[in-house]
């Protein structure tokens, strides 16, 4: 059916939650496009020919053809096109870094803003949600089974692609829930856990298994997992140990990693009313690092009561890594960016708390490996922060447990896993591995890619060992 | 969920549990941890593993009623069953090439202490156990260390029950007596492991402390547990929970291990008021 084109040049705005009033409640921020507003929206895709917007997604989405089906009114015909690539539309509507991704290539982008892909994606994913009641058909088994290690983005996409094929999939996590980083670090306010526990729903339903509090390589070894019956094995671990700076006063009590700090308030909900678990209320909070996590634990420190919440970043404004939404959403909220900074030391007092957090200026010199411009000191720019709590959000490394309990698993200076390429196949047969355990610290949206590239290679693995 | 066997007060604030867990019960090694959720919306909370039973399948924890977490923990009963267990985490305690070791326990840290006194003393090693509690009435595993010790020390504070002093008093007698140690192992509260750690230092004797800072996840991910070993940080959930006591920073453990004191004793208060129980 021929579509009325809509030529706007801007995107339709994503409707939000007043800044002075979310800063105070962990609600989500944005409220999703209304029914108009989508089909609206979907009217600005031209449907071009050669479909820019899908090389930039890493789990290859039809966006076009999805966009389509919204102009035309048919939101479950939306969601089954990107359901195909997508174990986890709901989640990636939310937090994938479109305007990097997709909305990068969008034709439309070229005169005025890009079609609204992201919100799109979301508004497809939650109009399936809330409409679609049938249980997901259950695939006809093949026989074979498969483990998966971490039920975090990487290792739930996997699970479903795999699970979609017939394989008989378990996932074993670490935590007592499943989800990863998007129950543990992404905040409620930027992804409600409703959302992942029903998309951790439809993989059940679809028969993943998912076994909670199960550390691979402590209670089970990778080896064990072949004996099991398992005729491969996906490592999707996850980052792990925090990176601190080793300056001065980073034992000091208020100095938390923003691992810490945010699985506090999310997985353990300290955010909630008679929660038992502990956090300081803090009144004056840092926040050192530039990413999404830290203007997650910036955010999570204004709502969590603190008056004066600042990133500091050692950089410029155009250099933060964050995703531009979440820097424009934490700006309106009255975070405050005190960029090209960085600490030194961080000031104690008697009983060991933090006071202040001494800091340098800093200016960018000559671009360095990354071909960003290095941050140089500035001579006698040393000043103090006056804070009561110190958030690192800079970065982790990987995770020992599985590569120091697993002989012939190979891994990097870095203790990353090396990887064949492309396709996820370790140096061990018949064990794969993919996201944040490969490449240190990245994005949902990456880790949901390596997990997808990883299934079907390891679909291809096990149909030739036949 | 995890089923508790077996229940028994050892004293009036330490509970000895035996529970369920046969995939744990097959890997654990004395000097690991696993990690508790009594309920649904409860705390992570870690303890060391007390003892193990790989043919019943089941993880013995010794506790002490310390604050909301394991208030909440004491009011399982037998046949009734955690939330979550998780587990063996940390690192084993090394025990190899051991000759002759002097075990030392301080309070509830002896649950911790003994099962490595067992495995040493089967193992052939020679055990000498110290261990130390406040008064008589705090005594426990009296009979579990001495079938593992070829020579046991009690002692208490207030001289109630064994010798009145410090393990550090019979620690040094011991040495001083001519008793050559391959290692000591402390394990207790903070500050006793730091005067242990001082004395043997004094003696140039390898000490190995097992540290229990506050913890979230502890598989690596969290860093709360973070302790300075040696001058380096280390994270006692992967790199320990044992370490060197000639090279911790017990002051800095006991600093941030104070971190959330004031929350725990309004946690606790609200527990005993929820639970009809009178604040000790």
């Amino acid at each position: 059916m021929a579509v009325q084109r809509n030529m706007d040049p801007k995107k339709c705005p994503m409707p939000v939650q007043d800044p002075m009033v979310r800063r105070n409640n962990f609600d989500e921020v944005a409220l999703g496009y209304t029914y108009e507003m989508a089909v609206n929206e979907a009217k600005r895709c031209l449907n071009c020919k050669h479909k820019p917007c899908t090389t930039g997604c890493p789990v290859q989405i039809d966006i076009p053809a999805f966009i389509e089906r919204v102009a035309n009114e048919d939101m479950e015909g939306a969601y089954q096109i990107i359901a195909k690539s997508s174990s986890l539309p709901a989640v990636c509507g939310r937090v994938c870094p479109q305007e990097k991704q997709c909305e990068s290539k969008c034709v439309r982008g070229i005169k005025g803003e890009s079609v609204g892909i992201g919100r799109l994606e979301r508004f497809v994913a939650d109009w399936h949600r809330e409409h679609c009641k049938d249980a997901p058909k259950m695939p006809e088994q093949n026989g074979h089974k498969v483990a998966i290690i971490g039920a975090g983005p990487s290792g739930l996409t996997a699970a479903g692609d795999l699970a979609k094929l017939g394989y008989k999939v378990t996932v074993y996590e670490a935590l007592h829930l499943a989800g990863g980083v998007l129950v543990y670090g992404i905040p409620e306010f930027r992804l409600p856990k409703i959302i992942v526990q029903k998309e951790i729903d439809n993989l059940k339903a679809i028969g993943v298994d998912v076994e909670t509090n199960m550390v691979i390589g402590k209670v089970l070894t990778i080896d064990e997992l072949f004996e099991m019956g398992n005729e491969a094995v996906y490592i999707g671990s996850g980052a792990g140990l925090p990176r601190f700076m080793n300056i001065p006063g980073e034992s000091l009590k208020g100095v938390y990693s923003a691992n810490e700090y945010l699985t506090r308030i999310n997985l353990m909900k300290a955010y909630k009313e008679g929660s038992k678990t502990p956090i300081k209320h803090s009144k004056k909070v840092a926040v050192v690092g530039g990413g999404n996590v830290a203007m997650d634990a910036a955010r999570s420190a204004k709502r969590m009561g603190a008056e004066e919440v600042y990133i500091v970043y050692r950089r410029g404004m155009e250099e933060l890594p964050a995703r531009k939404e979440e820097v424009e959403h934490a700006e309106e909220e009255g975070i405050i960016f005190k960029t090209l900074t960085n600490p030194v030391e961080v000031l104690g007092n008697e009983a060991g708390e933090v006071c202040g957090m001494k800091c340098v200026e800093m200016e960018l010199g000559e671009p360095d490996a990354s071909g960003r411009r290095r941050p140089i000191v500035k001579e006698g720019s040393e000043f103090v922060l006056d804070v009561d709590t110190m958030i690192m959000s800079i970065g982790t490394s990987p995770n020992p447990l599985i590569r120091s309990t697993t002989p012939g698993l190979e891994t990097n200076s870095r203790g990353c896993i090396v990887t064949d390429g492309e396709n996820g196949l370790t140096t061990r047969e018949g064990v794969y591995a993919g996201g944040d355990a490969v490449t240190g610290a990245a994005t949902v949206i990456l880790a949901m890619g390596a997990g997808k590239a990883a299934a079907n290679a390891i679909d291809e693995y096990i149909k030739n060992k036949k | 969920m995890y089923k508790i066997v077996r229940k028994k007060e050892l004293n009036p604030t330490v509970t000895l549990m035996e529970i369920e867990a046969p995939l744990i019960a097959k890997k654990a090694e004395p000097g690991q941890f696993i990690i508790f959720r009594a309920k649904e919306d409860s705390e992570r909370v870690p303890l060391t593993i007390a003892d193990y039973d790989r043919e019943k399948g089941t993880v013995t924890i010794i506790f002490q009623i310390v604050g909301g977490a394991t208030m909440e923990l004491n009011t399982l009963n037998e046949g009734e069953s955690l939330h979550d267990f998780v587990g063996p985490l940390g690192k084993p305690s090394e025990t190899e090439g051991l000759k002759k070791v002097a075990v030392v326990g301080g309070g509830v840290g002896c649950a911790i202490a003994y099962p490595i006194a067992k495995k040493l003393h089967n193992l052939g090693c020679e055990v000498h156990s110290i261990v130390g509690f406040r008064n008589k009435d705090l005594v426990i595993l009296e009979d579990e260390f001495k079938a593992a010790s070829d020579k046991l020390c009690m002692m208490t504070d207030d001289g109630s029950y064994g010798t009145k002093g410090l393990v550090t008093n019979a620690l040094e007698e011991l040495i001083n007596e001519g008793n050559e140690y391959d290692e000591v192992i402390a394990i207790g509260p903070v500050i006793m492991m730091k005067f242990v750690s001082m004395l043997t230092k004094k003696y140039n004797i390898k000490t190995i402390v097992s540290m229990n800072p506050i913890m979230i996840d502890g598989t690596g991910m969290c860093g709360g547990c973070r302790l300075t070993v040696g001058g380096e940080t280390k994270f006692a959930c992967v790199d320990g929970p044992d370490f060197d006591g000639h090279l911790v920073d017990f002051d800095e453990a006991m600093h941030r291990g104070t971190m959330y004191r004031d929350f725990e004793s309004h946690a606790r208060e609200e527990s005993c008021n929820l639970l009809n129980k009178e604040v000790k």
